[in-house]
């Protein structure tokens, strides 16, 4: 098993790819040199959390993920990401998006198996609940209100502290509104968090670091991709448990 | 590491690993990661220090007010276990009387808890990670809140929803009874969030609150809701009504003073009557004008006894308007005494019992009238 079958377009994944993975040693004394060589062979492993498992097209297509808005509002950088339009209703190219989709919860669960502080951002109001809600059932952060400009960029005077910033933003709605796009896109690229996103067909993928090309207007898409994003981070965080054998 | 807790320490155990800086191996590598963590436990161990020293001051403070109240218990002679805060006010008052005029300034013994602001305890682990699930927000607790209202007003739909199966609506004997009590301000609100909200916040948790009680279903979730509603002092101070005296005959009457303006009315209102009205030894047509025999008859056909009391008045000074609105506020206070407390609450709120203060006001010199000003010229 190879980095080759990650190659867009290459496999239909309408059939979950598995990956034999090797359990992790079970440690006698927990030093700190022993966790990092652990840590550093999980890297090893192109789908060391089984992520392909979490879900298929079918998934997505059922979820209504394929689902754009009309040709007129598309972004010119989301076209490569484009299937085709119907009666000017864009779709998404599901196969694309899976790819992607497993990369982006690969990255998720690694993140949270490091003890990765992980916020959920989004801004709709008829999700909000939703995200905050799949926060907490993982033990992660969410932040679906009014951003306060100084959150990423001047935490310390926003919160009177030095505070620990996420190591990762997962937005479910990249837009604030029609038009404007999220500030935490642009205050994650400036203080090198990474991203990962859910982009739509009106938004623009270019700083998030691991864009998700798919529907973000349907209750059930989104509640598809958080119970993902949450399942992942919940795999994190048992190997995490495994290894570090408390807490 | 033993750390000064007193009783009511409200800072949670400090944990049993020791704090030290978190190996930069372990977590996320990036750039500044392992800088960052060392500073967070840095401000971990500063707050950790804060809420001891905290902690100990309490303790300390506690234990002078306790000594304190033992002390003034004695010197007053009472039994210093019964001893109450109340009685501590009164015994300052008493051993150190105070010429002052403010009531902040003068000598004050209460517990440190009033004293001392409640504040937020800390707000991360030593690994850096935030103990609430919104604390990136600013505001975790009101944004909580919020949360929770949302939660509630789904629950309750869809309760609502399961009902109109049953073809079960709202059930009027059970709705959240709110008399008396009024959303808490935001001053209070901040008090019990322990944090500091902007008008438009407070606005938007009042409206959304409103909501949630305008629910059908709302006696639901009763606890929720009462948690931010506090009750309201009643304004209306309730005065003595008179109790009805009796003539030698046996017809109940009441007698009551009215004044209006520079007129003074004295007037006694007769039970088991029909309807007669005399004023000055005359009739109703006393007054030439519809309007003022409309003032006097008002207060007895708003409570319903317009054909069965009688009406005999004095009335001096003033004219005709004057003295019709004295008759008027004279026959109010005197009906009150004839009717039930829900009539008499109507007629407050129709205005029949209060005195109108409204006297004549003096003309200016130099202007036109009391407050008219001649015609002012630019040039």
């Amino acid at each position: 098993m190879g980095r080759g079958l990650w190659h867009r377009g290459i496999v239909s994944s309408s059939n979950p790819v598995q990956s034999a993975v090797e359990p992790l040693e079970k440690l006698q004394e927990s030093s700190s040199d022993a966790i990092t060589e652990q840590m550093a062979k999980s890297l090893k492993y192109p789908d060391f959390f089984k992520v392909a498992e979490l879900f298929t097209v079918e998934d997505l297509f059922n979820a209504r993920v394929h689902l754009g808005h009309r040709e007129g509002s598309l972004n010119d950088h989301m076209s490569q990401f484009i299937f085709g339009s119907r009666l000017s209703h864009l779709i998404f190219d599901l196969d694309q998006t899976a790819t992607l989709l497993r990369e982006a919860l690969n990255f998720t669960a690694h993140i949270a198996f490091r003890g990765g502080i992980i916020l959920f951002v989004g801004r709709i109001p008829q999700h909000q609940v939703m995200i905050e809600n799949t926060a907490k059932e993982c033990g992660e952060y969410a932040h679906t209100r009014y951003w306060q400009g100084g959150v990423l960029t001047n935490s310390t005077i926003q919160f009177g502290s030095v505070i620990r910033l996420p190591d990762l933003i997962i937005f479910l709605h990249t837009m604030n509104n029609v038009i404007y796009e999220h500030t935490a896109i642009r205050d994650a690229a400036k203080m090198l968090i990474p991203t990962v996103g859910i982009v739509d067909t009106n938004c623009n993928p270019n700083l998030i670091t691991y864009p998700v090309p798919g529907n973000d207007d349907s209750a059930a898409s989104i509640s598809l991709f958080c119970n993902l994003f949450k399942a992942a981070i919940l795999r994190g965080k048992e190997k995490r448990k495994e290894l570090l054998g408390v807490h | 590491m033993a750390s000064i807790r007193c009783w009511n320490s409200t800072t949670p155990e400090p944990s049993s690993k020791p704090l030290t800086s978190v190996p930069a191996s372990d977590t996320i590598k990036h750039e500044g990661s392992g800088n960052q963590l060392i500073k967070v436990s840095k401000a971990m161990k500063a707050y950790q220090e804060k809420a001891q020293a905290l902690d100990a001051l309490m303790f300390e403070k506690t234990t002078e007010y306790e000594i304190g109240r033992r002390h003034l218990a004695n010197m007053m002679g009472e039994d210093p276990e019964t001893f109450t805060d109340e009685d501590i006010d009164t015994a300052i008052e008493y051993l150190f009387p105070s010429g002052l005029f403010e009531p902040r300034a003068r000598p004050l013994m209460k517990h440190p808890t009033e004293v001392f602001a409640r504040k937020k305890v800390a707000e991360f682990d030593e690994t850096g990670r935030p103990f609430h699930v919104l604390f990136y927000t600013g505001l975790p607790n009101y944004y909580q809140v919020l949360h929770d209202l949302s939660e509630k007003v789904r629950e309750l739909d869809s309760f609502s929803d399961r009902m109109m199966q049953y073809n079960i609506h709202k059930d009027p004997e059970r709705t959240l009874n709110v008399g008396g009590t009024e959303w808490v301000k935001k001053e209070q609100l901040e008090d019990i969030l322990l944090e500091k909200l902007k008008d438009k916040q407070y606005e938007f948790f009042v409206r959304s609150m409103n909501r949630l009680l305008d629910h059908p279903f709302s006696y639901r979730v009763e606890e929720f809701i009462m948690k931010f509603r506090k009750h309201v002092q009643i304004s209306v101070i309730h005065k003595e009504i008179p109790k009805l005296m009796f003539t030698a005959e046996g017809t109940p009457y009441m007698a009551a003073v009215g004044r209006r303006k520079t007129s003074t009315a004295s007037v006694t209102v007769y039970g088991r009557g029909s309807g007669k009205i005399s004023i000055n030894g005359e009739d109703l047509l006393y007054f030439k004008y519809i309007q003022d025999r409309e003032q006097v008859l008002f207060p007895l056909q708003f409570s319903g006894l317009l054909g069965k009391v009688d009406v005999v008045a004095d009335v001096d000074g003033g004219g005709f308007s004057g003295q019709s609105g004295a008759i008027r506020y004279a026959i109010s206070m005197a009906v009150r005494s004839f009717v039930d407390e829900q009539m008499m609450e109507k007629m407050r709120l129709a205005g029949l019992l209060t005195r109108d203060p409204r006297r004549h006001e003096r003309k200016k010199p130099g202007w036109k009238g009391a407050r008219a000003k001649y015609t002012w010229k630019k040039r």
